[in-house]
């Protein structure tokens, strides 16, 4: 009898590692393929694969352990740093479907409910490569599995011995006989013990047990799981909301004395928020990384944690744009004493729908890139060093040009402000033969039988005078005289002498450099 | 000498058959695109007819000001988006640049010392956001440091030039066209191409640059200034 579709489809994911990962990634990045072991209770209850080679194996104490390898890394469990990363694993998964259930404690998975979406992605397998290749910069191995019941899908997941493939089952007659195959023991972890010696191993064995007979001696919840995961019994999961701040902790397991030390953890962090962002369809518009200090280093009173906010001209949801902004600035940054923890936050989102993906690059795309590479710039030699030019009308020629630092996102003004156009008349405030170089402040230049001299070079005054007297009424009053001069390789030069009853102080000399034409 | 047809041939179905292949006595081909630099008399000497996208520009200056802007500005405006300006020796007067066609609106500015210099350069190049790149390095820069900005220009679709002293000219430079420019009177410049693909130019490039004076007479200008 064939199957009618299953009104339900769900997808596991399954993080075995979980605990263990979580605290790799408090050590810095050499160092997490050394040997590491994690303690439950003063018992190694997961370690990696270095560790495992050298014998270490869960159950182990303290003592066995050390002495087996003594530079083990030790680490306890905790289950806010777990919830953090698999929150994270929620947050990918929320841009697939909006049913997204979190299943903690002894499992840790994520429950997805895929049925509607597998149209939009173009199937379940297209759907899981998006979904494994948007979840990889996290780092977590994962086990999936898929199902017509979500119970079903988690016991899928978990059974998984080998490799990270679980079982996909599309009918709920092909899951019934997928889990019967299953260790009895998956259903209730905690009385895997009392199942093992009553002989029942398989789910199939289970089953074939009379049922109040089971309940007295298991309690209602084995049996509840059982018809939930055989689809006899309907499932109600909680969906998962995402926070409506994004705060995540990293607490570093080495203390970091400088700052580049500090980036792989908050490269991870920076994923995780994209990760949030992106759940939300918003994009980041500032957030801030608390370096949190070691107290009381050297004896000095250091400020408990180091404040670094980053605020981007446009809303990004791009990690490693985030990243090379944040790695700019932790650069240059000097640590005021060694960080022990990072956190990161963010409340301020921007929720306009994301720009279009195109095909070929456009105005808008090139703009977008012209402005984070402004941004860019900006964040490593700060914001004043990079610039535009900013006109103004007075007839001093160092007030007519100044330097502004950009506006990233304004960059290129798009109300294209057209200088006015400069008028053939020379009596008019801009005549052309304005210099392209102007030198700031201008060069005085030696007198001589009132000639001008550079280098040891007399000066041959080409064209001019062209008088500028301005400025009376404030600080920087002009009276000068400009001229157009050569020298005699044949270099133009822009100079004035200066109309001011007193000569400069340090030279004598009344002539001025003031303009190169380039 | 004559040469024997079918070598001649042969060597012609060579070029053929590869862009980048060009004879010693040809000027260069490649399939690299170009920017007329508005000089008709450069184009004719520059591989290509005009100044190379993707690739280093070598301009060597007695000193700042002796015409390079002038040399450049005829290229830089005919190109579509904003003009790096990275490490300038002086303050760009914008009227004057707007007056040469190139509004301030699309001119970036970028200050820095030494290695953010470079760094701010790189980044410029290997973005590709640039229409053009103009930089002004500090005089000491290495071989390696030229090496790494030749391979970001290979990202940046538009001209890039390295304005440097004379002193460079007996260095080694990866860069592909290296010229050397000498003032030649008020509105001319004097280019000796250093490098380029092609055969070896013992002449130099006499150029006409646009005028700056206003008033044609000189004299008046020493008339007036001795009344």
């Amino acid at each position: 009898m064939a199957c009618p579709a299953p009104a339900q489809q769900w997808l596991a994911l399954h993080l075995p590692w979980l605990p263990l990962e979580a605290l790799a990634a408090t050590l810095p990045p050499q160092q997490r393929s050394e040997p590491l072991a994690l303690f439950e209770a003063h018992r190694v209850a997961l370690v990696n694969a270095a560790a495992a080679a050298r014998g270490v194996a869960p159950g182990h104490n303290r003592a066995t352990a050390l002495a087996l390898v003594p530079a083990l890394w030790c680490g306890q469990a905790d289950v806010a740093r777990e919830l953090q990363a698999l929150q994270s694993v929620a947050h990918v998964a929320l841009r697939f479907t909006p049913m997204v259930a979190l299943v903690v404690q002894a499992r840790p998975t994520v429950l997805l409910e895929v049925q509607a979406s597998l149209r939009y992605f173009g199937g379940l397998t297209a759907l899981l490569q998006r979904l494994l290749a948007e979840l990889q910069p996290l780092g977590w191995l994962m086990r999936e599995a898929t199902a017509p019941t979500a119970e079903g899908a988690l016991l899928l997941a978990c059974s998984g011995r080998h490799g990270g493939i679980g079982a996909h089952s599309s009918s709920l007659a092909e899951l019934r006989r997928l889990l019967d195959t299953l260790p009895a023991a998956l259903l209730a972890p905690a009385q895997a013990q009392a199942l093992h010696a009553m002989g029942l191993r398989s789910v199939a064995e289970l089953r074939a047990q009379p049922r109040d007979g089971l309940t007295r001696r298991f309690g209602e919840l084995l049996l509840a799981r059982l018809d939930q995961a055989r689809g006899h019994r309907p499932d109600v999961r909680q969906p998962y909301v995402p926070a409506p701040v994004f705060e995540s902790n990293l607490e570093l397991y080495t203390r970091a004395d400088h700052a580049e030390q500090l980036m792989h953890g908050a490269a991870l962090l920076l994923e995780r928020l994209v990760a949030w962002a992106r759940a939300q369809q918003a994009r980041v518009a500032r957030f801030v990384l608390l370096l949190r200090h070691e107290q009381r280093h050297r004896g000095q009173a250091v400020p408990e944690a180091t404040e670094l906010p980053i605020a981007l001209a446009q809303p990004s949801d791009d990690a490693a744009h985030l990243q090379g902004l944040l790695r700019e600035r932790l650069q240059r940054l000097q640590l005021a004493a060694p960080t022990l923890a990072l956190s990161l936050h963010c409340h301020e989102l921007v929720r306009t729908p994301a720009p279009n993906g195109e095909l070929f690059p456009s105005r808008a795309t090139q703009h977008e890139g012209l402005a984070r590479l402004i941004e860019r710039l900006q964040a490593r030699l700060g914001p004043q060093q990079v610039c535009r030019l900013d006109l103004a009308e007075d007839h001093r020629p160092e007030r007519a040009t100044r330097l502004v630092p950009i506006e990233p996102a304004r960059w290129p003004p798009v109300q294209t402000l057209q200088p006015p156009a400069l008028p053939e008349d020379p009596d008019e405030p801009f005549p052309c033969g304005r210099p392209l170089w102007l030198l700031h402040p201008p060069q005085p230049l030696r007198e001589q039988d009132l000639h001008p001299w550079l280098g040891g070079q007399e000066l041959l005054l080409l064209a001019g005078p062209e008088r500028i007297e301005t400025g009376w009424w404030d600080e920087a009053p002009a009276l000068r005289d400009y001229y157009v001069a050569a020298t005699p390789e044949g270099a133009l030069l822009w100079i004035y002498r200066d109309r001011r009853t007193a000569p400069a102080p340090t030279s004598g000399s009344r002539w001025w450099l003031q303009g190169r034409y380039g | 000498m004559t040469m024997n047809p079918a070598h001649s041939s042969a060597l012609a179905a060579a070029a053929a058959a590869h862009p980048a292949l060009w004879q010693a006595h040809q000027l260069g081909c490649s399939a690299v695109p170009t920017t007329p630099s508005g000089h008709a008399l450069l184009d004719a000497q520059l591989p290509g007819g005009g100044w190379p996208h993707r690739t280093l520009t070598e301009l060597l200056l007695p000193h700042v000001g002796v015409g390079e802007l002038r040399l450049l500005l005829p290229a830089l405006v005919a190109l579509e988006g904003s003009v790096f300006l990275v490490g300038p020796p002086a303050l760009p007067c914008g009227w004057a640049w707007a007056a040469l066609g190139l509004p301030p609106q699309r001119l970036v500015v970028v200050q820095g010392e030494g290695v953010d210099q470079l760094w701010a350069l790189e980044q410029a190049l290997r973005s590709g956001q640039a229409a053009a790149v103009l930089a002004w390095l500090p005089p000491r820069l290495g071989a390696f440091g030229l090496r790494r900005l030749q391979l970001a220009a290979q990202a940046h679709d538009g001209p890039a030039f390295l304005l440097r002293g004379l002193g460079a000219a007996a260095q080694a430079s990866p860069a592909v066209l290296r010229l050397a420019l000498q003032p030649a009177g008020p509105e001319g410049l004097r280019l000796q191409v250093l490098k380029r693909r092609g055969p070896a130019l013992a002449e130099p490039v006499h150029l006409a640059l646009p005028g700056v004076l206003c008033s044609p007479e000189p004299a008046s200008a020493y008339e007036a200034f001795e009344a």
